[in-house]
């Protein structure tokens, strides 16, 4: 485990919390110890956001840095950018706490490069339902600045898996961390939690050196809260993917779009296997399921799609979402996705996005994971 | 549309295996009851049994059948392929049918053998060769192809190791370049004057060796040179050397096989607490003792009197290395014969805990000089201020006793160096630190890296006679292995990498254990070099993207294989 720092630099919150993130940045980018910003931006149009990595700081008055939806996950559009190496712009990039996970689950398998980029989270309230917000966008912002000034969790407008979410706030991989639900409203602590953090601050001039206990509680309070609620949830999720029938029962309105593979985050293969030629069955094989079974439903494979899926990429899942808000037949992806991630990642020892250069489990290979496995399969079987 | 597939026309051919497969299994039913399932109405199917296909009569019949038939596809139904698949693979070489369109089951073993019912026994194995028919009709030829070769060899280490490997393999056809990084050949021997006083030997062997090296023409020497880098697979592996003194890139050429000798050190002593003391006091490593006798030709003090009492201790850094360096209760006896010889009146307390004794002279040895008087002490605690020495024999309370010198037997570790030569080569190192060997017991002296050996003490504690039979073997195993001007035929059951699928995310470098795959990154994709890859098919487990194939192992085959063998 990584050093903790207990440490943060109150700033007021006269202007809101967007004002003074988009006022930190601006000062990093005037002083030369930032390059390039990447931020979320509304769109022309003004009924979505887009990610903007932007060097010019006048530009920065444009850029929201809480935006109150996610259509691209960040750590895909980080991906964009340094996939083919660090090159030498310093970017920071300021996202939520799942993309952040995202980005070192990418940073893992050589997707993203981190090392000239300064990851800054937020205590992230949640974000809104794509379809609730397109409907009316200017409602949409409406909503979602109540929920900015909120100190508790406001479930009941996010996306189903924000409202279960407990790792909304600072990561052992941030760099910088703005804890936004700090002791009142008219301020926010701004946390280094790295070297690279520490060094931003001082080229700024900010002494960290309020104790930061009492937001850390809150969050722990507020944490409990939502892992209790992830627990009540995934017991009625559980039904829905346990054993073949309930997957079958669940996924049966797929159109078999793939949405939620392309939007992933974490799925980042160029050719997703299913996709491919070497997936589909030859008509010998469809025969044989039809004598077996008497029918099949055609194109074959719908579930084999999801399960595979799951197999690929649970252990890396973040939460985020988008699957959900990407799937036209309203499936709650996310939420089974969530569930099973959570499954597998306790039998591996692992949480996606924690550590920078942990080792996926696919690298590691140690005696007592196949204990697990048995008892899972004794629990299947039970 | 594709047009329809060459027909396709499968042998199965069962072997009775004397009784120990006919009287078990029903084979006439197996005969009577496979051309008439479903799946293969429609298919060419020739069904026959035979007494013993891996007798000559057998193989000759089935090398006649292959032929006479035509059969694009074959099923051996017989013993384990542990005994026999080679035999089968050999006859389809033979013939027109490419050894990869053929599959032996295990009907032997598996069934005959394990299930008394008869009955149940005929079904499962129906199942299995029901399952290789299919597997069968979805393998692929391969290709196997042949490389020429470099018969040279780079050994790494001047030490007796090294020496006897490169006299051992030089020779009119091979080249030997023999890279040492201090200034002379001979290593830890050189510090030594007499090997064991029961092996008649003494400095000559080494000197005469080291003669014989320098005269060699084959062997090129290297002195104060060390590896920067060695690049490629068995027959073909580029080398650059790299001259310490001034930091300069050395010579550069091509070996086909690569012996690391580099040795060991004694452990330091000042690390361990219980064995600390000062430059001035009368305690002696065990090499400073060789090297002592070689220079002044007795044990002295700093003084130059000859010591009185001596007090000898074993196993110093056994317990915190965790093995034992095998050689220190040999030499520790061969230093009291010495004080014997120089003074009869001289007192030896001998500290041990456990005495290793492994070869047949030594307990001989040990008789002899036990009974000259020298108190050996089975200790299991053992203390040192200077040369006061507080012990704990077994079972007993503490003690304490003064010597005029301490004689301390380190443990053995991996020379300086061994690290970085483990990570340049891709080898593994056991928790030891020293070299990981491919099998303790099977395969001693080649690595997990096919063409890279080690031998010597590099590869765990070794003496002279381990070192040179180690030595011997890796040059037999090179010497056949690397035969001039023949050539190699690599693994064609190999990994290979789809570009399409491939995203570079590196996961299979870190799991392949051979440094069978390189990164490309102008593609951004991973790529397997088919020389050094040998199909273990971990990497294919490991990608994320499923881009990895397994030759004669794919999803396909598996696939097959399994859904009818439950169907």
């Amino acid at each position: 485990m990584k050093k903790s720092y207990t440490k943060g630099a109150k700033i007021s919150n006269s202007k809101g919390s967007r004002k003074t993130i988009l006022n930190f940045l601006k000062g990093l980018l005037k002083k030369g110890s930032l390059d390039a910003v990447l931020i979320p931006m509304r769109v022309p149009a003004g009924d979505s956001y887009a990610w903007v990595l932007i060097k010019d700081k006048k530009l920065l008055d444009d850029a929201n840095p809480i935006a109150p939806i996610m259509p691209v996950q960040g750590a895909n559009a980080l991906s964009s950018c340094t996939k083919k190496g660090k090159g030498n712009l310093k970017i920071a990039a300021l996202m939520r706490p799942c993309e952040i996970r995202a980005a070192i689950e990418l940073s893992k398998l050589n997707q993203v490069n981190l090392e000239s980029v300064t990851l800054i989270s937020y205590d992230c309230p949640g974000a809104l339902p794509m379809s609730d917000y397109l409907q009316d966008p200017g409602e949409g912002e409406k909503v979602f600045d109540s929920l900015l000034k909120k100190r508790d969790r406001d479930v009941e407008s996010v996306k189903p898996v924000c409202g279960i979410c407990d790792n909304f706030s600072i990561l052992p991989a941030s760099d910088l961390h703005f804890g936004l639900s700090a002791d009142s409203r008219d301020n926010i602590l701004l946390i280094p939690n790295s070297k690279k953090g520490t060094g931003l601050l001082n080229k700024m001039d900010i002494k960290p050196s309020e104790d930061i206990s009492s937001w850390a509680k809150n969050i722990e309070e507020l944490k409990k809260v939502q892992e209790k609620k992830r627990k009540e949830r995934f017991e009625y999720v559980k039904d829905m993917v346990e054993g073949f029938d309930s997957l079958v029962k669940t996924f049966s309105a797929c159109v078999g779009c793939h949405n939620c593979e392309s939007v992933c985050p974490v799925c980042y293969c160029r050719q997703c296997y299913f996709e491919s030629e070497t997936a589909k069955p030859d008509i010998e094989s469809i025969l044989l399921k039809t004598k077996n079974r008497g029918s099949i439903s055609l194109p074959a494979d719908r579930i084999m799609f999801h399960v595979g899926r799951m197999v690929h990429m649970s252990l890396s899942c973040v939460s985020c979402g988008l699957c959900t808000d990407a799937c036209p037949v309203s499936i709650p992806v996310a939420e089974l996705f969530s569930y099973v991630g959570d499954r597998t990642q306790q039998t591996f020892e692992y949480r996606s996005g924690e550590e920078k250069g942990e080792p996926i489990p696919m690298k590691t290979y140690r005696k007592e994971e196949t204990k697990g496995i048995n008892e899972l399969v004794k629990g299947a079987e039970g | 549309m594709e047009s329809k597939k060459t027909s396709s026309k499968i042998g199965v051919y069962i072997c009775e295996c004397g009784p120990n497969i006919a009287d078990n299994i029903d084979i006439d039913t197996i005969i009577a009851r496979l051309p008439s399932l479903e799946e293969y109405q429609n298919k060419e199917l020739v069904v026959k049994r035979y007494k013993l296909l891996c007798s000559n009569e057998g193989k000759e019949f089935l090398e006649n059948e292959i032929r006479e038939n035509e059969f694009t596809h074959l099923v051996v139904a017989a013993c384990s392929p542990r005994d026999h698949d080679t035999t089968f693979i050999n006859v389809c070489k033979k013939t027109q049918l490419n050894p990869y369109l053929y599959k032996m089951v295990n009907i032997r073993e598996q069934c005959a053998w394990i299930i008394p019912d008869k009955e149940k026994a005929t079904e499962k194995a129906i199942r299995y060769i029901r399952a290789a028919t299919s597997r069968v009709l979805k393998q692929s030829e391969l290709i196997e192809k042949q490389l020429d070769i470099d018969p040279g060899v780079l050994v790494i280490g001047g030490g007796i190791s090294g020496i006897e490997t490169a006299l051992s393999l030089a020779g009119k056809e091979r080249k030997v370049y023999l890279v040492e990084k201090s200034s002379e050949l001979g290593g830890k021997m050189n510090m030594f004057k007499e090997l064991l006083p029961r092996q008649n030997g003494n400095r000559d062997i080494i000197e005469k060796k080291i003669e014989e090296v320098k005269k060699n023409e084959s062997i090129t020497i290297f002195l104060e040179t060390e590896l920067e880098s060695a690049v490629g697979f068995l027959g073909n592996f580029e080398i650059s050397l790299k001259n310490i003194k001034n930091n300069q890139p050395g010579a550069e050429f091509t070996v086909g096989a690569i012996v690391a000798a580099t040795g060991f050190r004694l452990t330091d002593t000042g690390k361990l607490a219980q064995y600390k003391y000062s430059k001035e006091s009368e305690v002696y490593t065990s090499l400073e003792i060789e090297n002592m006798i070689k220079r002044d030709g007795k044990i002295v003090l700093k003084s130059g009197k000859e010591p009185e009492s001596v007090g000898l201790i074993h196993c110093v850094g056994r317990e915190e290395k965790g093995y034992c360096s095998q050689i220190c209760c040999n030499y520790m006896l061969k230093f009291i014969s010495f004080l014997q010889q120089q003074s009869d009146s001289i007192k030896i307390k001998d500290f041990y805990r456990d005495m290793c004794l492994p070869h047949k002279e030594d307990q001989g040895f040990f008789e002899e000089v036990k009974n000259k008087g020298a108190d050996f002490i089975r200790i299991s605690d053992v203390k040192i201020k200077g040369t006061h020495v507080e012990y704990t024999p077994i079972g007993k309370d503490k003690k304490e006793v003064d010597v005029d010198m301490v004689i301390l037997a380190p443990a053995m570790e991996p020379e300086k160096g061994t690290e970085e030569l483990a990570e340049l080569f891709n080898v593994p190192l056991s928790e030891t630190n020293f070299f990981q060997e491919e099998h303790q017991q099977l395969n001693p002296v080649e690595t997990s890296i096919e063409g890279i050996f080690i031998v010597g003490a590099c590869h765990g504690p070794a003496g002279i006679s381990e070192s040179m039979l180690q030595a011997q073997a890796a040059s037999g195993k090179i010497s056949t292995r690397l035969i001039p001007g023949k050539k190699i035929v690599p693994e064609v059951k190999v990994s290979e990498i789809m570009e399409d699928f491939c995203m570079g995310c590196r996961t299979c470098m870190d799991i392949c254990s051979y440094g069978a795959i390189t990164f490309d990154g102008e593609l951004s994709v991973c790529v397997v070099n088919e020389a050094i890859c040998r199909g273990c098919g971990n990497c294919a487990g490991s990608c994320p993207s499923g881009a990895i194939r397994a030759k004669h192992f794919t999803s396909a085959q598996i696939y097959q294989e399994i859904i009818e063998a439950i169907r």
